[in-house]
């Protein structure tokens, strides 16, 4: 098929006459058709070309044996109550001291992490989560989806970060997720499309049968979503769909062909984060515009014999990041790079009866990049009595805890540089993560 | 222009049911509007489809069997109900169980005992009993899917997968201000019959406490965890023991000992200088939602709510009244129903693109129906993946608010999904469980057309069958071209049968199958 823009198609085609009631998104492109390139991408409200990479850690990831307590009464608190899970002293990866003293470290699976985090590049952000604790997974994830405590909002907190500053975008890419065929939450927006590549960005395709007879099927397909019938609202945005999908596909999979892989730069075939990373990689170095990509690693629901697989996830995930971010470099994108991880609760800190740990409340997260201000923030929770939920065993949200939000307001005011209080409906205390 | 009557019942048996045939548009053109309306109403003269033997037989394995291939269940379920879709003389019924299921979203994820599920899907078709836990064809005095709204809030209350669901199994007495878990009685009231606000005056139908009351009095409403000669908990139980008798102070009124005060209250609730009831426009605007138009004007949302109020003179609380109100021609609300802005503005779901398919595709002219969708390992498995990619997973809504419909089904992602499950459907053979081609284009009176290749023909005759109007000049101009097209490397016998399995890809990708 011809490397040509829905937008030239629907110049071609003589797509004139605006219908009242198109969406905004179908307006802009329409008058964009119209009117050459008064508008052109670069109209983007966000000023910056920056990139943000989501991680999500699905299920619950166990902070407790990620970021572990070296010294002080959470140390001895921690192997007391984890007969069976508390990691080695001397297998723990020393990191340093958090500000209310206390010494941690990394998990020893974490190596790869704890080498970025020595060159500066790793924020280890503990305690984190929000008052009033969620610990079902769909509702827990959906507060942190939404930045809505009550859970109800319908779209998310990038989503609305989309909306807000590509309000006329032309790009079908803007946002790419790879984490399965549902959109996360977190992207849903009113305006902007996103699309759910899943996991493999070579499947995302339109399928013919036969593959030969690929270019006579597309050249029909595009010529009946071109043509206008009438004036008639919903025909005409299934068509804006369909052409947005056609161009996204197309700009996909041409620019994914021009990623060339670094032989030093090995990402393990076994490691589906990695995996997902590399093709983040691919989107990125076909420099397409777009700007956040979303990526998920499950798992971490470990009720039950927790330590095998909780190990493999943390390798994995540690891995994963330090290879990726090596092939930032290499490409030299890793300057406007942000990554960054959630999971919807961290685990209690008493281990259950079954070699396992059970939803919780609180746990760190991390912010990784070259223009992250690498360190230690927040205090890593106290794991005294008075400090844990009553009967609940897991880490009450308290002043010395960090607010998610306090995250993504960071995020979006210094790395987007967009008001953060209109998305997440209110004002959150900024982190110094960044230096930007 | 206002439509003829013929595109009025092509409208109505696309909205009413999942699509008709041409042969049965002209049946149905010849019975006149009116006799379809009724037919369509009054569909317990027709049989119904029966229940899937290996769905049934499945009920009666020990847990531990069951949960080992639940998720094949579920598979099979879900082929049974879209084969029923597709195959039924009953189609209003089976849209109607589509709507409660979209309504009173229930997912399996949120389930223990996943069984559950198909008794709730039996329990919105009128089939199950919950005070016995009994599959009954039909059962006597269930209200589902179009009787006694008031009756269905009670049978719904009683539905073993809404109990554990929404937890309402763990309500017990607590004090005077609340049960223990008010989960089940916030959802009663926010999505299940009223709303938040009143549709039409927009003002709130019920404060935090009315539903901390309604909690008090669903205490003990919960399903027995053995009963005789079941396998799984199905049996509902009013467990006298964990009950608060009231009385309760709900929605302005005081009294009661049951539930009974909870639902008698809510259809009845009216908000002050209001004429109609909050529930009567609640489920008029969702009915006309879902069969008509978004966004329907507040005097058709009113005129629902009077028939579902009795206002004049009708059985108060019944569906079937309203959705009569609906279809038949000479009233304010059928008028919008049948107008221009009706008219194909309805985008499928998953389900529906799905079933249309199927319907129309299988069709066997001899037999005057469908075959109906194949329960052969392919097609299950490529349908359960394809609908999963188009959005939807019927028993798997992705919350108790259930699937956002209209535009909110169209994305790149699912434009895919539905291009390529068309593809992948019209890939198989035969013999695999595809559409039987040959005898649709013996049927269809199309061989000559096609080896004299008479392009035009075959475009008009699909455009017929899948869209139910003429090409326009430029799509007929665009799929004739096609045709035309020589694949490369195609051996001669086959290039003809890829040709016009490409066709029907291209049609059901259109814009115009999208819509209804």
């Amino acid at each position: 098929m011809n490397k040509t823009t829905r937008r030239e198609f629907i110049k071609r085609s003589g797509m004139t006459v605006l219908s009242v009631g198109l969406s905004q998104q179908a307006f802009w492109r329409h008058v964009r058709a119209a009117s050459e390139s008064v508008l052109t991408r670069a109209a983007a409200l966000s000023p910056t070309d920056r990139i943000l990479v989501v991680i999500q850690m699905d299920g619950g990831n166990d902070g407790l044996n990620t970021v572990i307590p070296l010294s002080g009464s959470a140390a001895s608190l921690y192997r007391q109550y984890r007969p069976t899970l508390a990691i080695p002293e001397a297998n723990i990866l020393p990191l340093g001291e958090d500000a209310a003293g206390t010494l941690i470290g990394f998990h020893p699976n974490l190596l790869p992490l704890q080498r970025l985090y020595e060159q500066g590049h790793v924020a280890v952000v503990q305690s984190v989560g929000y008052p009033n604790p969620n610990r079902s997974h769909f509702a827990s994830q959906d507060i942190w989806h939404t930045a809505d405590p009550e859970g109800r909002k319908r779209t998310g907190w990038l989503g609305d970060y989309l909306d807000v500053a590509f309000p006329s975008s032309d790009n079908p890419l803007l946002a790419v997720s790879l984490a399965g065929t549902r959109l996360p939450l977190t992207l849903r927006a009113e305006h902007v499309l996103v699309p759910a590549i899943g996991s493999v960005v070579a499947n995302y395709q339109f399928r013919t049968q036969p593959p030969s007879d690929h270019q006579n099927k597309m050249r029909a397909f595009l010529a009946l979503n071109r043509e206008t019938a009438s004036e008639h609202r919903l025909r005409e945005q299934i068509q804006l769909v369909a052409l947005d999908a056609v161009e996204s596909v197309e700009m996909l999979q041409s620019g994914i062909q021009r990623y060339t892989s670094d032989p030093t730069i090995v990402y393990n075939t076994q490691n589906r984060l990695a995996q997902a990373l590399q093709q983040v990689a691919q989107i990125l170095a076909a420099r397409l515009g777009t700007r956040i990509l979303y990526v998920s690693l499950g798992g971490f629901d470990t009720h039950q014999s927790q330590a095998t697989p909780h190990e493999r996830l943390l390798a994995y995930l540690s891995e994963a990041i330090a290879t990726f971010y090596a092939d930032l470099v290499r490409l030299g994108l890793d300057d406007r790079v942000l990554l960054m991880t959630w999971s919807e609760f961290g685990r209690k800190v008493v281990e259950n009866g079954n070699q396992g740990t059970d939803h919780g409340t609180v746990s760190p997260q991390f912010l990784i990049g070259t223009r992250v201000k690498g360190g230690i923030v927040g205090e890593h929770p106290s794991l005294r009595a008075e400090d844990l939920n009553p009967g609940l065993g897991d880490p009450k949200f308290s002043v010395r805890s960090i607010d998610f939000r306090s995250i993504y307001a960071t995020i979006l005011e210094k790395w987007f540089l967009v008001d953060s209080r209109e998305i997440l409906g209110g004002a959150f205390e900024l982190l110094d993560v960044l230096q930007v | 222009m206002p439509l003829d009557e013929y595109d009025k019942i092509a409208h109505l048996l696309r909205r009413a049911g999942f699509t008709a045939h041409p042969d049965e548009l002209d049946a149905a053109a010849a019975r006149g509007l009116q006799a379809t309306v009724e037919e369509l109403l009054n569909f317990e003269r027709f049989p119904d489809v029966p229940p899937d033997p290996e769905v049934l037989a499945a009920l009666d394995l020990p847990q531990s069997d069951f949960d080992r291939n639940r998720g094949d269940f579920l598979n099979k379920l879900t082929r049974w109900w879209l084969h029923v879709m597709a195959t039924t003389p009953r189609p209003l019924q089976e849209k109607m169980v589509l709507f409660w299921h979209g309504l009173f979203a229930t997912s399996v994820a949120g389930l223990e005992f996943w069984q559950q599920i198909y008794l709730q899907n039996e329990n919105f078709r009128g089939n199950f009993d919950p005070d016995t836990g009994q599959l009954l064809r039909p059962a006597p005095g269930n209200p589902f899917p179009v009787g006694n709204f008031r009756r269905m809030l009670e049978y719904l209350s009683k539905d073993p997968a809404m109990l554990y669901w929404l937890d309402n199994q763990f309500n017990v007495k607590k004090n005077s201000e609340v049960g223990s878990n008010e989960n089940y009685a916030r959802e009663l009231h926010e999505l299940f019959s009223m709303g938040v606000e009143d549709v039409v005056a927009k003002v709130p139908n019920y404060t935090e406490r009315d539903i901390r009351q309604a909690s008090r009095a669903l205490t003990g409403w919960r399903v027995l965890p053995r009963a005789a000669g079941f396998t799984f908990p199905r049996v509902f139980s009013f467990d006298a023991t964990r009950h608060d008798f009231g009385p309760y102070e709900h929605l302005g009124k005081r009294g009661g000992n049951n539930a009974d005060f909870i639902f008698d209250n809510i259809v009845r609730h009216r908000n002050p200088g209001q004429k109609q009831s909050a529930v009567g426009r609640f489920l008029g605007y969702r009915l006309f939602k879902f069969f008509g138009y978004e966004d329907p004007e507040p005097e058709i949302i009113n005129a629902l709510a009077d028939v579902f109020d009795g206002a004049n003179g009708e059985e108060p609380f019944n569906i079937r009244n309203m959705l009569r109100t609906i279809f038949t021609p000479g009233n304010l609300v059928s008028e919008a129903f049948y107008s221009e802005r009706a008219f194909r503005a309805h985008v499928k779901s998953p389900t529906e693109y799905v079933v249309s398919l199927v319907r129309l595709l299988t069709f066997d002219r001899a037999t005057g129906r469908p075959d109906g969708l194949s329960p052969s390992p392919n097609v299950r498995r490529l349908v359960q993946n394809g609908m999963l990619q188009m959005g939807q997973q019927l028993f798997m809504p992705p919350d108790v608010s259930g699937w956002r419909e209209g535009l909110a089904w169209i994305s790149t992602t699912s434009i895919l999904a539905r291009f390529n499950f068309a593809n992948d459907i019209l890939a198989l053979q035969v013999t695999q469980g595809g559409i039987d081609l040959t005898r649709l284009l013996v049927q269809a009176g199309l061989q000559d057309a096609l080896s004299q290749q008479r392009y035009g023909e075959v475009v008009d005759f699909f455009a017929r069958l899948l869209w139910q109007s003429p090409p326009s000049a430029d799509a007929r101009e665009a799929l004739i071209a096609y045709l035309q097209a020589p694949i490369p490397n195609a051996s001669s016998s086959t290039v003809g049968d890829l040709k016009i399995r490409g066709l029907i890809h291209l049609m059901l990708a259109a814009p115009d199958f999208h819509l209804s």
